[in-house]
């Protein structure tokens, strides 16, 4: 079993150190990174002015492990626009999406894993369509639009909710459920078939032969089987939150990382751009080794091999 | 032994409805057991005994109903009780123990942690006194060094050791009646002997009736004081339990004999006898003997209509329209060659 | 093919094939229609667009801004759906954006659909070290967030249609990959393929004959579910300024321009946002419904 661990944390390392490689490239080999930060009506001694100062005009390689250096002390360059360290930058913005990304899985996993508990006791029954439709319709809805329809709905029309900014945790609500929903039907749905078939096991039946009541049964030895997977799951669809927040962190003006890259991207900072990338890279990378070795901990059967 | 009646049944019939027709596994099965009493159910697979056993339980699965004439336990009449009766019954005054003690117990949770929910369940009592009522039946049962057992994971045990914390958690509410549906037959041969002379042991000292659901003849013999024959989901046979053996009456039990070889008496070479053709399916109402096809007796008149159960004296009763002086003695040994 | 048996057989012919077994099935499954006739729907609207409108979508008219739809106080059926913030017509623009969600989600489909099935059918028939790298290759895709590499690609390339096609028909192969893989392992485990190898086969005529008519069923699910994907990946870059650039035009770029609005005209964000979700309703439906009618277990 350490055996196990030890392998997918050195396949994660290399999987990061593979993917910052990749970061890098697309950031460089996508035009004239110097023209773009130089920005529009830049003079080519501008430019060149640029390329000189950031090192642009030294071979990949080197610009490419010169990068990787100073990250590994923790320094990440500095922003063109802002004239900071981008280190500082980073930690500025890092903890709201942060809270976004926990609160928008807690919002997913509050409402999938009852449902699909529900939708599993009570099969082809109006609470199972219910949640099949919601998994459908939460699948067929962009995040962005959604986001709209809640500001409007909640934040216009209602006046309930304030919809932008990230000043109290009130702010949070509807950007969490903006971008939590979407992993809703993943996690109802397997939570649905993992809690069917965990119901038909042998020691369900046998807990139900004892006469343990039905919350007991449902949940010590039910859920605690079927949820297994789906904490994998839960921490992948975080992951993907994490990327995925640059739209709702713009439509709800949160000072994140996505609307940070959003910015950067805007004003090619560079620095910026590759920083986040590797970031949010690496975040998931060690998200999905959490959801791995969660399993391996969870799951009796790994741990009886 | 013969003490006061602690289990009827009645006329348990169990359907299931499937896609354009209606199973129907167990039907108008009478089952009784008494204090002290061990009732062996036995039949083949597919025959309807642990339905019938699951049903009496109300585990049955989501899909099946079950409909019953009468079924009382010590007195109390449970035809209509409510679920909430039927999960304070279960595991308190009746306990289930299962084929497969691999699957039976939840890998997550340590035994004593399984055991003490189940006491806790049922009675009003402190973790400590749970443990040591654990600890009591876990040496009960022949269990070595129990205090260990309590803090370790089911697959931490070998299979014969994890039958034997079955048995202690049916036993933890003093139940009245254990129904175990074949409870040796994940088991090695050496291990079965010592399950079933451990249940014989519960059974003298503590007066539980048992219903002991098996396949397996073998087990039968030293363990029941009456037998059941199921085939097809009816009772086709009933009686002492010797005397069944010795002098079965329906042609389905005479088949089960005649496969099982007799130490000193079946030779290399002889042909064990086997009962052609599998198990029917079971739909609808019986317009005829539900053993027809595969009887060597069978005549047009077993065709005619639905063979009742009647009782031919000394408490055996059999399903059969054919007596004994009827019989071709020679007609299994055509079957066997025709088939 | 041996025709089919007595008169109590079921009701399936044996001389079909698999497909046109699953098509059988999926005729009668209530979702395939539903969907299918919704994406039909769209697809002739768009297709028609210049006969259903005689509207230039990119055509502004600023003294004719912010006109109400029909159903508004001064709506007419001048403008159906009213006009824009810079008097184009909306319906116009509505169905010429149809255009460009098909196009985007059917070629990039293709582009990934290629590139994943190729990996997947490499790395499920050769396994080992082939295997190895393509997870590897895989894991590494998928580590990156797809949003921000293509804002980040668009950004620095310049955005255009066939380049976005190109940016989202490389990032999205990943589950192709993933499916036609496990696909392909269970299909190459089977007798016929190591019959076939027996009898000296070329692994090329393995691959196309027997293996891949094998794996359409997952391969049409995942189709359809990388089909949305792109549309909405599409949008959603579109929705940021960095996908389709004016005068093209697409819904996510009509939702953009119309988030202004949302106080006093929230139908200019609602009408595109529903478009969306029709079509991605749509095609979710039909590949649900391929899938159930694919797998032998049936629906879960």
């Amino acid at each position: 079993m350490t055996y196990f661990i030890l392998k997918r944390i050195c396949v994660t390392f290399l999987v990061i150190a593979v993917t910052s490689v990749v970061a890098f490239l697309l950031v460089h080999l996508s035009g004239d990174p110097a023209a773009a930060m130089a920005g529009e009506g830049a003079t080519e001694s501008d430019i060149a002015a640029v390329r000189q100062l950031y090192g642009f005009d030294r071979p990949l390689i080197v610009q490419y492990f010169d990068w990787i250096g100073r990250v590994l002390q923790g320094e990440f360059g500095r922003s063109y626009y802002l004239r900071m360290d981008v280190a500082d930058v980073l930690a500025d913005h890092m903890p709201v999406t942060a809270t976004l990304g926990v609160l928008a899985l807690s919002f997913a996993l509050l409402l999938s894993i009852p449902l699909g508990v529900l939708a599993a006791l009570y099969p082809n029954t109006l609470i199972d369509r219910i949640a099949l439709w919601l998994a459908v319709a939460g699948q067929a809805l962009p995040s962005f639009v959604f986001a709209l329809g809640l500001m409007y709905i909640f934040g216009v029309y209602f006046r309930l909710l304030p919809i932008s900014g990230g000043a109290t945790w009130a702010h949070f609500i509807m950007p969490a459920i903006a971008l939590g929903y979407y992993a809703t039907p993943a996690i109802m749905r397997l939570t649905r078939s993992g809690m069917m078939d965990v119901l038909q096991s042998d020691h369900v039946r046998t807990a139900r032969a004892y006469g343990l009541a039905p919350w007991r049964v449902v949940v010590r030895h039910g859920l605690r089987h079927a949820i297994i997977p789906v904490v994998s799951l839960a921490a992948v669809q975080l992951g993907f939150m994490l990327g995925g927040s640059i739209v709702i962190e713009t439509i709800f003006s949160l000072k994140g990382l996505g609307y940070l890259a959003w910015e950067s991207i805007q004003r090619a900072d560079i620095e910026v751009i590759q920083a986040i990338l590797l970031v949010i890279a690496t975040a998931y990378a060690f998200l999905t080794l959490l959801a791995d070795l969660l399993n391996a901990v969870l799951d009796p059967r790994i741990r009886m091999s | 032994m013969r003490g006061e009646p602690i289990l009827e049944v009645k006329g348990l019939q169990v359907e299931i409805p499937v896609e354009g027709a209606v199973l129907r596994p167990v039907r108008g099965v009478d089952l009784s057991v008494s204090r002290g009493e061990t009732v062996a159910v036995v039949g083949e697979s597919g025959c309807g005994k642990s339905l019938t056993a699951l049903a009496i339980m109300g585990l049955l699965p989501r899909a099946a109903r079950y409909t019953c004439e009468r079924i009382t336990l010590k007195g109390e009449a449970l035809t209509n009780a409510s679920p909430r009766r039927w999960r304070q019954l279960r595991g308190d005054r009746i306990a289930m123990i299962f084929q497969d003690p691999m699957t039976a117990l939840d890998p997550c949770y340590r035994i004593g942690d399984q055991m003490r929910e189940i006491l806790q369940q049922h009675r009003r009592i402190s973790s400590q006194a749970a443990r040591e009522r654990s600890l009591e039946l876990l040496r009960k049962v022949g269990i070595p060094s129990p205090e260990e057992r309590l803090s370790q994971f089911p697959h931490q045990l070998s299979g014969g050791l994890r039958q034997r914390v079955m048995i202690a958690m049916a036993l933890l509410c003093e139940p009245e009646l254990i129904i175990a549906d074949e409870p040796t037959t994940a088991l090695d041969v050496t291990i079965q002997a010592q399950i079933l002379r451990l249940l014989r042991e519960i059974q003298r000292d503590t007066g539980i009736g048992l219903i002991l659901i098996t396949h397996d003849l073998g087990v039968v013999a030293g363990m029941a004081d009456r037998i059941v024959v199921m085939y097809g989901g009816e009772v086709v046979e009933v009686g002492a339990c010797d005397d069944v053996l010795s002098r079965p009456l329906h042609p389905y039990t005479e088949g089960l004999m005649r496969s099982i070889p007799v130490p000193g008496q079946t030779k290399r070479g002889d042909l064990l006898g086997f009962i052609p053709g599998i198990v029917p399916r079971q739909v609808g109402e019986r317009t005829r003997c539900g053993f027809i096809d595969r009887c060597p007796y069978a005549v047009e008149s077993c065709a005619t209509g639905p063979v009742p159960l009647s009782a031919v004296g000394n408490g055996r009763e059999v399903r059969c329209a054919i007596p004994a002086e009827k019989r071709d003695p020679q007609a299994w040994n055509r079957l066997a060659e025709a088939s | 093919m041996t025709v089919a048996a007595n008169s109590a057989a079921p009701t399936i012919d044996r001389s079909m094939s698999p497909g046109r077994v699953a098509l059988r099935r999926a005729l009668r499954h209530g979702s395939f229609w539903v969907g299918g006739l919704i994406l039909l729907a769209i697809t002739i609207a768009a297709i028609l667009a210049p006969v259903l409108t005689h509207h230039d979508p990119t055509a502004q008219d600023l003294a004719r801004r912010f006109l109400p739809p029909i159903w508004a106080e001064k709506g007419s059926w001048e403008h159906i759906l009213g006009t824009d913030n810079l008097g184009r017509d909306y319906l116009a623009r509505l169905l010429y954006g149809a255009r460009i969600s098909l196009i985007i989600g059917l070629f990039t489909v293709l582009i990934s659909g290629v590139i994943g099935t190729a990996l997947g059918v490499a790395a499920g028939y050769w396994g080992g070290w082939v295997d190895l790298i393509i997870n590897f290759v895989v894991t590494i895709r998928l580590t990156l967030p797809v949003v921000l590499v293509a804002l980040v690609v668009v950004a620095l390339i310049g955005s255009s249609l066939s380049l976005m096609i190109v940016v989202i028909g490389l990032l999205l192969w990943d589950r192709f990959a993933i499916v036609v893989r496990s696909a392909t392992q269970q299909v190459a485990q089977r007798e016929f393929i190591i019959a076939a190898r027996t009898i000296g086969s070329s692994t090329s005529r393995i691959l196309l004959k027997e293996i891949l008519p094998n794996i359409t069923g997952p391969l049409i699910v995942v189709a359809s579910i990388e089909f949305a994907h792109a549309i909405l990946l599409e949008a959603a870059l579109s929705f940021l300024g960095l996908g389709v650039q004016p005068p093209e035009v697409s819904w996510g770029l009509m939702v953009s321009e119309a988030k202004t609005q949302l106080l006093f005209r929230p139908w200019m964000v609602a009408i595109p946002g529903a478009a969306l979700v029709a079509l991605i309703f749509a095609i979710n439906l039909i590949g649900d419904a391929i899938r159930d009618v694919t797998t032998p277990e049936g629906r879960a």
